[in-house]
């Protein structure tokens, strides 16, 4: 009914003060949750961007087993078909063919397990960023086939720089005999990924393929796709179109589980912070509600005796509850939106620090999106109106007589 | 019981209330007939139970012991709702403490036990228009009460109780917190109301004014009833 929401109001804006404070203490969680779930967005994206980005892609092509095992003779199944499909693809943007293989990696100095990649350089530089990070040297400017680019953490280890021989030894596809050949330091690159600056090194693709005695096959296919969302679309055709021919296609959530899961458990920690932020309101929103009452007690004997029903008051503090929902939901959000607009202007700087194996390699910014104005403004609305039940519930059973009673 | 005529009857009513765990004895076998278009006074001492009365014959509180008949209605028999449903459509109360609801203005709180009613719009404002006239605030609609003297809150109480045409308007000490003045034409104003529309006004009261109106003088005393003497009033 009309007049209780009216009531409701009024009676909201009796205490003008009361109200506000209530209302802002109740919108500051409500920002708080906003702000930490557009950081958490802008997280999650940061570190898929810093581990697709970077090398990963965010999708690939191997063949079944690969993954587990990197068997030198795992190669992809009808390499052909599958290249010429994945050019006619419109969703992926590029594709790159690598040959991935476990090797070990000696210099004069030192010696070093890495894993060898075998890369396409004109292919791979739209995909991966090797070719940006380079710090010293160049990338495959020329096509000498004995160069070799190798991390920064990795030049310490081997104590070798620009134009130091190294020599890499690999077992072979076929046999499993060793297989030596010399290469010289072309260049040294540093992705801030540890596990990579430390354990990997890139060769020209042919130069790995002979290495390996693979012929033109390779291990791996990575992809970029037009829009970047598709690599975390699980449902997305494309994975089952290409797993195929003894192959399996997937997106990052199966190649980086753990950096999925990483992202669970934070989605879960700000529900569970959501969830103590809301019994901090709960209790906020009952203590308003309770103080209101007390001092209109006479007022809802007044009502009750007119012939309000019982449960027409537990409408009219019910409403109540809600509107001071609604007023917490305006100042909410508008702090909300201002504080993280702000600081996704400004960006947060947590580069270099590593978080669950991905390195932040660029500022942090928090990702406004419109769920967070939606969702969380109405849980906090069901949820005080879900809490204004217990006060009113209480107002509605007091007798009128009673109610009179006590405010006298 | 003539269920035509009698419109408040009251049979053996006890209440006991406990105060920290000691019972107290409100009232105590109260028997009482109230006819159609009375204006009658319960007076008394304080704390002699005349607002426990009032409580018990409009169902806001409920008798230890005894039957309470309203309209031809018994009211242990009905549920809360059923209560407040009979409270709504068949008494008015009228208050010490005005007891406006604030945030309401004048014509808000007239017109709130209508629109709990359902009544139309348009008969609602014809209704507070024509009521507002007779208790003299004509064009105070839109006032807040805190805008108001003690006098115009308590017409606009009167005004409240009445404009929903209920059978019984009940009156705890609604001239308490008036000067004798402005109680006598507030009272003057009721008896005249009751006279033209043949309302029943039961009032709990001290005021010499209002004994001075009444048709019908019910004394309560420790809670029993020491006297019930009607007067032939003028008019």
């Amino acid at each position: 009914m009309m007049i209780y929401v009216k009531l409701a109001w009024r009676n909201l804006l009796r205490n003008k003060r009361r109200s506000f404070i209530a209302g802002t203490a109740i919108g500051i969680g409500l920002a708080a949750l906003i702000f930490v779930d557009a950081l958490l967005l802008g997280m999650e994206r940061n570190m898929i961007d810093s581990a697709t980005a970077s090398f990963l892609g965010q999708g690939r092509i191997q063949r079944t087993g690969f993954q587990d095992t990197q068997q030198a003779d795992l190669t992809i199944g009808s390499l052909e078909k599958v290249l010429e499909g994945l050019r006619q693809e419109p969703i992926l943007r590029h594709f790159t063919p690598r040959v991935l293989t476990y090797s070990m990696v000696s210099s004069p100095s030192n010696l070093s397990s890495i894993e060898l990649v075998g890369i396409d350089p004109v292919t791979e530089k739209p995909v991966s960023e090797i070719d940006e990070a380079i710090v010293k040297g160049d990338y495959f400017s020329g096509d000498n086939d004995r160069d070799i680019l190798i991390g920064d953490r990795l030049a310490e280890i081997l104590k070798v720089s620009l134009g130091d021989r190294l020599v890499v030894t690999v077992s072979q596809a076929e046999t499993g005999d060793l297989s030596q050949d010399l290469f010289r330091v072309s260049g040294i690159f540093r992705l801030n990924i540890t596990e990579m600056d430390r354990g990997m090194a890139f060769v020209r693709l042919k130069k790995a393929q002979a290495m390996l005695g693979i012929g033109n096959d390779v291990h791996e296919i990575a992809l970029v796709f037009a829009d970047s969302k598709s690599g975390g679309d699980a449902g997305l055709p494309f994975w089952r179109k290409y797993s195929r021919f003894g192959n399996e296609a997937m997106g990052w959530p199966d190649i980086m589980p753990q950096l999925e899961a990483v992202f669970k458990l934070s989605r879960f920690s700000t529900y569970l912070a959501g969830l103590m932020l809301f019994g901090v309101v709960a209790l906020g929103i009952i203590n308003t509600l309770f103080m209101s009452l007390h001092e209109r007690m006479f007022e809802f004997g007044v009502l009750r005796a007119v012939g309000t029903r019982p449960f027409s008051i537990l409408q009219l503090v019910t409403y109540e509850a809600g509107s001071l929902a609604v007023l917490s939901i305006v100042l909410g959000g508008i702090l909300g939106f201002v504080v993280t607009y702000i600081v996704a202007q400004t960006g947060i700087d947590y580069t270099g620090i590593e978080y669950s194996g991905v390195t932040f390699r660029k500022l942090i910014y928090p990702v406004l999106h419109i769920r967070q104005f939606i969702e969380y403004p109405l849980w906090l609305f069901l949820f005080t109106m879900l809490v204004g039940l217990y006060p009113a519930s209480y107002a509605a059973r007091m007798s009128p007589a009673a109610a009179m009673r006590r405010s006298l | 019981m003539s269920e035509n005529k009698d419109v408040i009857s009251v049979k053996g009513v006890t209440k006991v209330y406990s105060d920290n765990g000691v019972p107290v004895d409100a009232l105590r076998g109260i028997d009482l007939t109230i006819r159609t278009g009375e204006f009658t006074a319960i007076v008394g001492p304080s704390g002699s139970g005349k607002t426990t009365f009032l409580n018990i014959i409009s169902g806001l509180d409920t008798c230890s012991e005894g039957e309470v008949w309203l309209n031809g209605k018994l009211l242990s028999r009905m549920s809360g709702r059923e209560l407040s449903d009979f409270r709504r459509d068949s008494i008015g109360f009228i208050f010490q403490a005005y007891n406006l609801i604030p945030v309401l203005t004048v014509e808000e709180n007239i017109e709130y036990v209508m629109l709990l009613q359902e009544v139309p719009k348009k008969e609602r404002q014809r209704r507070v228009s024509d009521i507002l006239g007779m208790i003299g605030l004509a064009g105070f609609e839109n006032r807040l009460p805190s805008k108001l003297s003690g006098g115009q809150q308590q017409r606009v109480a009167v005004a409240r109780a009445m404009v929903s045409e209920p059978a019984i308007i009940l009156a705890d000490e609604p001239t308490a917190n008036l000067d004798s003045t402005t109680s006598g034409a507030l009272l003057d104003m009721m008896r005249d109301l009751n006279r033209k529309t043949g309302m029943t006004f039961v009032f709990s009261t001290h005021d010499e004014n209002v004994m001075e109106r009444a048709q019908r003088l019910v004394t309560l005393r420790d809670g029993r009833i020491h006297g019930d003497k009607h007067i032939n009033v003028a008019g």
